[in-house]
This record gives C-alpha cells, structure tokens and sequence, in this order.
C-alpha cells in the first residue's frame, strides 16, 4: 500500500487509475440494452479493510417522486467518467422510495461534505471530495480532498478557473496543489444509530500515537453527539488519554452519558492526581456518588488526597510513585520496572523504603542502570534524600526542586511515611498559573 | 425550603443557559429596524401595533427550531445545509448571505453615522472608532466575555422604554388598538405592514442564533431553559419596538410630522418630547447599531466558515483561521468605508439589503423545515404535526411577504 504518499502529487500514469467520486456522481447509468435507468446516486463500502473496497451502486430515477435501487459491484460491467454501464437488464432492478439508510456505510451520506478527523494532521476537517483508486473493476477510496480545488470541482468551477490561472501563470502552484489526505490517516464520524457509537476504522494504536494534548484538542473540535459516541467507541488507553486532556465541562458532560461500570473503570485508571482534579470540581454528592464506584482501596486514598488542600504538596502529588525495599538488587528492581509492576507513569524517580513505607532515600533510572545488576539498590542512591511536607506550600516544593535540578520530589506525612511524588509538571502548571496572575497585576499597576 | 432551592437552581441553570435567543432578538432592534418602526409610527400612530402579536409568534417559532436543532445535532446550520444538501446549495446560499450581510453592515454604520449627526459628532471621527472597537472585540475576546458585552448592550434598548414614558402615551388607545386589529386597505399602510414584518426575521439569526447555542453546549436536558431564552427574547425585542413606535406616534404622528428616517425622527422629538426623550432616543441608535454592526460580520463569518469548512476564529489566531478573520475584517472594513464616501446615497443600499434578505429567507426557512423534520437528525425531536401545521403556516407568509418585497423593490 505504499501507492499512496500522505499528499500525493498524482503523476501521469497514476492519474488514469484516479478518480474522484464527484467525477462519478449524477452521471447516467445504463442497463445491459443501453437503456438510460437513472443515474449514480451513491457508492457502498466495505470498510473491513485499510483502504475500503466498493461493494454497491446505489442509483437514483425519478423527479420530484425519487426512487433510488441498490446494485451489486458483480453486475456492473464498467464505471468511468462517463457514467456506469450494467450486466443485467432494468427489469432486474428493484427501485424503493428509501434507500435503506442503516447498515452500509456509504460515500455520499458518510464522508462527502462531513467532518472526519485527520489523524495525521490532528485536525477535524470537512470532505470536499473523494479520490477513488480504480483496481480491476473495483474502486478504492485512496485520499480524502480537503482543499480549494475540490472545491472548486464540486462546484463545476474548476476547468474555468484552471484555464484563467493558466492564462496568467502557467506554473502557478495553484495548479498542483491537491490537499489530499490519505484514507488511512481519516477516522469517519458516522454515529451508528442503534448503538450510538462510531465505528473506529483506524487501528486504535494509530489514535494512540497522537500525543494526548493534540488528542484533547481534536476532541474539542468535535460536537458534543459526536464526543459522545466518539468516547464511548475507544478502548481504555485512548479515553484515559482524551479525558486528562480536555477541560472540566467536557469531563462532567461525558461522564453524565457513561453507565456505572464504566466511571468505574475509567476512574480506576486515572492517575490520581487527574482524578483528583476532576472529582475536585464535581458537586459534593456527585463526587461521593464516584467515589463508591471505584475500588475500595483507590477510593480511600483520593478521597484522603481530596482532602488536602489544592495548593498544598498533599493536593498536588500523585500517589503512583515507584518503591523499593533496602535489600531489593538493582537488576530485580529493574525487572520489576520493565515487567510494568508500578502504576507510575514516571519512572526516572526511584524510592527506598521499608517494611512500614517510611522513606529511607531516593535514586534515578539513570544511576540504575548504570550499577551492576547484583548489587543492592541501597548503594546506588543519592547521598542526601529531599523531601517536603503534606502541608508544604507550592512556593516551598517549587523552591526545592529548582535548586536541587529534582523532576520529582517524594512527599512524606508527619511519621516520614512516603505519600506521594510532585512531578515538574504539576508544579509548572502551578507555578504558570501564578505568574500568569502577577503578570496581570503588574500591567494594571503600571496603568494606573 | 427544598422547592426554594430547586427554584434557585432553576435560575442559575436558566441564567447559564440564556444569551444566544436574547440576543439575537435584541439585535433585530437595529438601525434598519428603528428607522422602519419610527416611520411606522410617525405615519399610521398606533395602527400597527397589533402585528406585533402575530410577529412575536412567528419568531418564537422559528427561532425556537434553531435552538432545538442546535441542541440536538450539535452543529450549526450552515453545517447541517451543507451535509444534507451538499456543496454547491450552501455555496449559493452563503454568497447571498455574505452578500446580504455586507449591506445590513452598511447600514448598520449608516445608523452610527447618523448618530454620530444627532450628538454632534463627526461621522469621519465616530465611524472608524466603533470599526474598529467591532472588530477587536471578536479578535481580542473570547466567546463568553463577547457574549457578556452583548447581553450588557442589551440592557441599553431599555432607553427606548424610557423615552417611552418620557411621551406620555395614551396607554387606553394602545390596548384597544392592540386588541382591535384595525386593517386599512390602503397602499402605504400594507407597505408599512410588510415592512414592520420584513424586518423583523432575516435570514442571518437563524445562522447566528443557531451556531451561539452550538457554541455555548447547551445541554438537551436543560433545553428548556434555552427555549425560555428565546420567548424572553422575542417579547422583549417587540415590545421595544412598540415602545418606539409609541414614542413616534405620540408625538411626530399627533402633531401629523412625518419623516424619512430615524434621525429625522429623534430631530423631530427634541422640541415636541424635550432634551431627554431626544438623547435617549439618539443614544438608543447608536447603542443598537454598533450592537448589530458586531453581530453581523460575525455571524456571517462564522456561517460561511461552518458550510465551507474553513477553521473558526474567536479562539485562533488569524494564522489558524485565515479565511474566518478576512471575511470578518472585510465585511467591518466595507461597511464603514462605504459610508464614509461623502454624499453616498443610503436608499438604495436599504433596498437592496431588504431585496436580498427576501431572496435568502425563503430557502432559509425551507432548510430549516426539511432539517428539523428529518428522523435522522433530530430522532424524537422533530416537530409535532400542530407545530408543523403552524410552523409551515408561517414559512409560508413569510416566503409571500418577501417575495412582495423583493418584487416592490424592482416594480419601485
């Protein structure tokens, strides 16, 4: 499949095998007698694979009364630019009032002039047109067209508008410039009417490798039915990604269209500091409502870090943090990393503790793999451990973790029992807000 | 106690929910409009007042099928037309739309111009200053903190409630002719009657209001509270609008002065109605045109960018959405400039508005009607077979009226 660049500029023996579905629309289709029957309405897919295959003809007769009939890709004998040719007769077709609207998916109704997403792009775009890749008999939706010309071609205007251009600037590089996007990089927005989801026809790992703010984003762009279903159709990764990435409305707004066990599950698999940052915001009884959904034990502990104040290091850690006993080996500790043991996204930041979690010192990924396998963990640690307070400010960690260059930095209660980790992030996202406020105190003083 | 707070949380969900229909309404109040309402009153008194009943029913329902549509399919209508009718049906619509809008712009600055006059300004000072406040507003601001400066510049319309009472109006006559519809067969009267109805539905709120309530997410549990926002909205625009035409009969029609336009009327009002009713009447105007003059541009922006595909400003750069700024800028930039060439005639560009506006509101409407009809879109939300039966009523009076209108402007 490596026919199709991600913006193809067509070469001249490629652009025989294009065609572009508006080529195709309206024009007349004949039966095995080569009489007129009606005219090319709609093409069927099968989207089972990368690239969907044709697999019907939906034509269209009649006016104002229209009455549409589906053929199979088998009868047709040839369709080109001008028009489709058939293998059966007319008394073969089977003309209704509707087409039957549900099960297929098909272009006209589906893609052409809807929203997709560009997964490559991270974008939400409107279809202006359809490349179709003709491959004995068959045709393949090879690229969506995005830009002016398909536009233009839409509208009947681009032979006139080509030749004016022309006129003026033969090498005008409006001439070659198609926007065209390949199919494998579009994720339709069809919302199946019974099961109110959408069809993800892209492996998911492909949404997966948008990094989870550009994931945020898309999803904003997309209308509330269309997030919903959207939502609904992921797998756990992909939502705990989207839903740590948009804002709190969007958050409350799909959580209202999930059933029980799927708070549940989503919630279990929040790292706790977005979870808490979100049932922070939450009603107060709608908060406990989540609470009993999740597991026991997780439960407890958000519930505890609800508990601290937001501006404090008790508010701002993350209870995934990854620990160690004294005697563990360096090369079981690593083992135990690669076997993915800790829920922890971090894993720079290395903790030793003992039989009752009381902090002993800290270590980094770097000086693990650095000591050899057999050796205990406890000699390769840092020859001083940092810590602050559950009641610390964020001026304190902040301070802290500047000066001695940490990315994370371990929170301990009042007995020096390990609670948490603040990782740079959230203190940056603090800390940005904060300067962010004094900025606009200061332009206003210097105002007035 | 528990029905007092669910009486408070009723209010709170309605305060959140409310803006798009308000506004909309209140931008209808714009300077075309004050100008046809003055005259209107300045020539027949209170003889029109009784199609404020009628109007006000026809624009809670059509507006109301916007925001329901809005709530339910989350997309605006440029968006619908386009994927249900196709490319070249919303590129037509949105040239003539684009097309329409850049003389309801134009007249828009007309009306600041001319307030510019009542207060003693220069229109060359005044003119480029709310350009070019319009058009930071959109660019500098998101949309919340644009919809809070509309909501507040619709508490200014309350000036012509004021100057209202300021008149002292025969409040007696004005309930009988309410309730009495007096009909004259009479030319003018029936030009007047289409125009007090021509300009209070055009074809850009259906647009406006529908991609605002898109915007704002309303959800359809709470789409009540949106429809509520719509009734307030058309109640209070219209019952401004009788208030401006009571002002003018009161005082311009009892005195048997007739005028042009709204300048001529609140010049006329200052030595009948006294130095308060005049400023208020002025300031109201000015209030209202550069209110509209925001809406306008935007609103046609945005819709052309929703059919087109085209990124959508407020929350981009012009980078980002470079079509959406253009169309923006251009359409304030033409608006003003027109209006400041020294001795432009403003006639014909108010025909023309009106002609145009009547060309697009049928397909408008017909769109609408086959969208909210559709089961796949709106599910269980289409319309009931009354609310159709009603809803086609209207569509149809209001495909004649415009199609009157635009022909009158040839025949004139």
């Amino acid at each position: 499949m490596n026919l199709f660049n991600q913006s193809t500029r067509a070469n001249i023996s490629a652009a025989k095998m294009f065609i572009f579905f508006s080529q195709l629309m309206d024009k007349p289709v004949l039966d095995k007698a080569g009489k007129t029957v009606g005219e090319i309405y709609d093409l069927v897919v099968k989207s089972s694979q990368v690239y969907p295959l044709s697999d019907a003809l939906i034509i269209r007769q009649g006016f104002p009364n229209r009455k549409y009939a589906l053929i199979n890709w088998p009868d047709i004998e040839k369709i080109d630019k001008e028009g489709a040719q058939l293998k059966i007769d007319s008394s073969g077709l089977n003309f209704n009032q509707i087409h039957d609207e549900k099960k297929e998916f098909t272009l006209r109704r589906d893609i052409l002039d809807q929203q997709v997403v560009d997964t490559h792009n991270h974008k939400v775009i409107r279809v202006n047109d359809i490349q179709l890749l003709v491959v004995d008999h068959a045709l393949m939706i090879a690229h969506v067209d995005i830009g002016s010309r398909g536009l233009l071609r839409r509208l009947g205007f681009e032979k006139i508008i080509d030749l004016t251009v022309k006129l003026f600037n033969p090498q005008a590089r409006y001439l070659k410039n198609e926007h065209l996007i390949s199919w494998k990089h579009i994720q339709p927005l069809t919302i199946n009417p019974v099961s109110m989801t959408i069809k993800v026809d892209l492996p998911q790992k492909n949404l997966a490798s948008i990094p989870a703010a550009d994931l945020g984003d898309i999803f904003l762009d997309l209308n509330i039915n269309h997030q919903i279903a959207l939502f609904k159709s992921l797998n756990l990764m992909n939502k705990t990604k989207i839903f740590t990435n948009i804002d709190f409305k969007t958050q409350s707004s799909l959580l209202e269209e999930m059933t029980d066990p799927e708070i549940a599950e989503l919630l279990n698999n929040l790292p706790s500091d977005e979870a808490t940052d979100f049932l922070e915001k939450l009603p107060r009884e709608k908060t406990k409502y989540v609470l009993n959904l999740i597991e026991n034990k997780y439960s407890k502990r958000l519930s505890q870090l609800l508990g601290y104040s937001g501006d404090s290091a008790g508010g701002l850690m993350t209870t995934e943090y990854i620990a160690f006993a004294k005697d563990t080996t360096v090369g079981a500790a690593l083992n135990q990393i690669r076997e993915r043991k800790f829920k922890s996204e971090p894993v720079q930041f290395i903790y030793i503790v003992d039989e009752t979690q009381h902090l002993i010192s800290a270590t980094n990924f770097r000086r693990l793999i650095l000591a050899k396998p057999e050796e205990p963990i406890q000699n390769s640690v840092f020859p001083k451990t940092y810590f602050v307070r559950l009641d610390s400010s964020v001026k304190e960690v902040a301070y802290l973790m500047e000066k001695y260059k940490y990315f994370a930095i371990p929170v301990v209660d009042a007995n020096n029992v390990l609670q948490g980790i603040i990782t740079v992030d959230d203190i940056l996202s603090q800390l940005i807000a904060f300067a962010w406020r004094r900025l606009k105190r200061i332009k206003i003083m210097q105002k007035t | 106690m528990k029905n007092l707070k669910t009486f408070w949380a009723k209010i709170l969900i309605f305060l959140s929910v409310m803006g798009p229909g308000i506004i909309t309404a209140n931008v209808d109040n714009d300077a075309g409009g004050i100008t046809t309402y003055s005259v209107a009153g300045a020539h027949f008194g209170y003889a029109l007042i009784w199609s404020f009943i009628p109007i006000i029913i026809a624009l809670v329902i059509i507006q109301e099928m916007c925001s329901r549509m809005a709530v339910v399919t989350g997309k605006g209508l440029a968006d619908l037309i386009r994927e249900e009718f196709g490319v070249r049906v919303t590129f037509y619509a949105m040239t003539v739309l684009v097309f329409s809008n850049i003389f309801n712009t134009i007249s828009e600055f007309a009306g600041i111009a001319a307030s510019a006059e009542l207060f003693g300004i220069s229109k060359y000072l005044l003119v480029p200053i709310c350009a070019l406040f319009v058009w930071w507003l959109i660019v500098k601001g998101t949309y919340k903190s644009v919809e809070k400066v509309f909501l507040f510049a619709c508490l200014f319309y309350v000036s012509y409630i004021i100057s209202g009472f300021l008149s002292k109006p025969d409040w007696n006559l004005i309930a009988k002719s309410t309730i009495h519809p007096s009909f004259q067969f009479d030319k003018a009267y029936i030009f007047m009657l289409i125009g007090v109805v021509g300009t209070t539905i055009a074809p850009w709120m259906q647009f406006y209001q529908q991609s605002s309530v898109v915007e704002k997410g309303i959800k359809l549990e709470n789409y009540k509270y949106s429809r509520l926002d719509v009734i307030i909205g058309a109640f209070v625009v219209n019952i401004i609008a009788i208030f401006i035409i009571i002002v003018c009969a009161n005082t311009l029609f009892a005195n048997g002065i007739r005028v042009e336009n709204a300048k001529d009327a609140a010049l006329a009002l200052k030595p009948l109605a006294g130095q308060y009713c005049f400023y208020l009447f002025a300031f109201g105007l000015l209030n209202a045109s550069v209110f509209s003059a925001c809406i306008l541009p935007l609103s046609t922006a945005y819709s052309v960018c929703e059919g087109m595909g085209w990124e959508i400003g407020v929350n981009r750069t012009f980078k980002e959405a470079p079509q959406f700024y253009s169309l923006y800028t251009a359409i304030i930039a033409i608006g003003a400039a027109i209006i400041l060439i020294p001795g432009v005639k403003l006639v014909p560009i108010m025909l023309i508005s009106q002609a145009t506006n009547g060309i697009l509101l049928p397909f408008v409407l017909i769109f609408m009607l086959l969208l909210v009809n559709n089961k796949r879109l709106m599910g269980k939300y289409t319309n009931s077979g009354f609310y159709n039966f009603c809803a086609i009523l209207i569509i149809a009076a209001m495909i004649l009226l415009s199609l009157f209108l635009f022909f009158t402007v040839f025949i004139k």
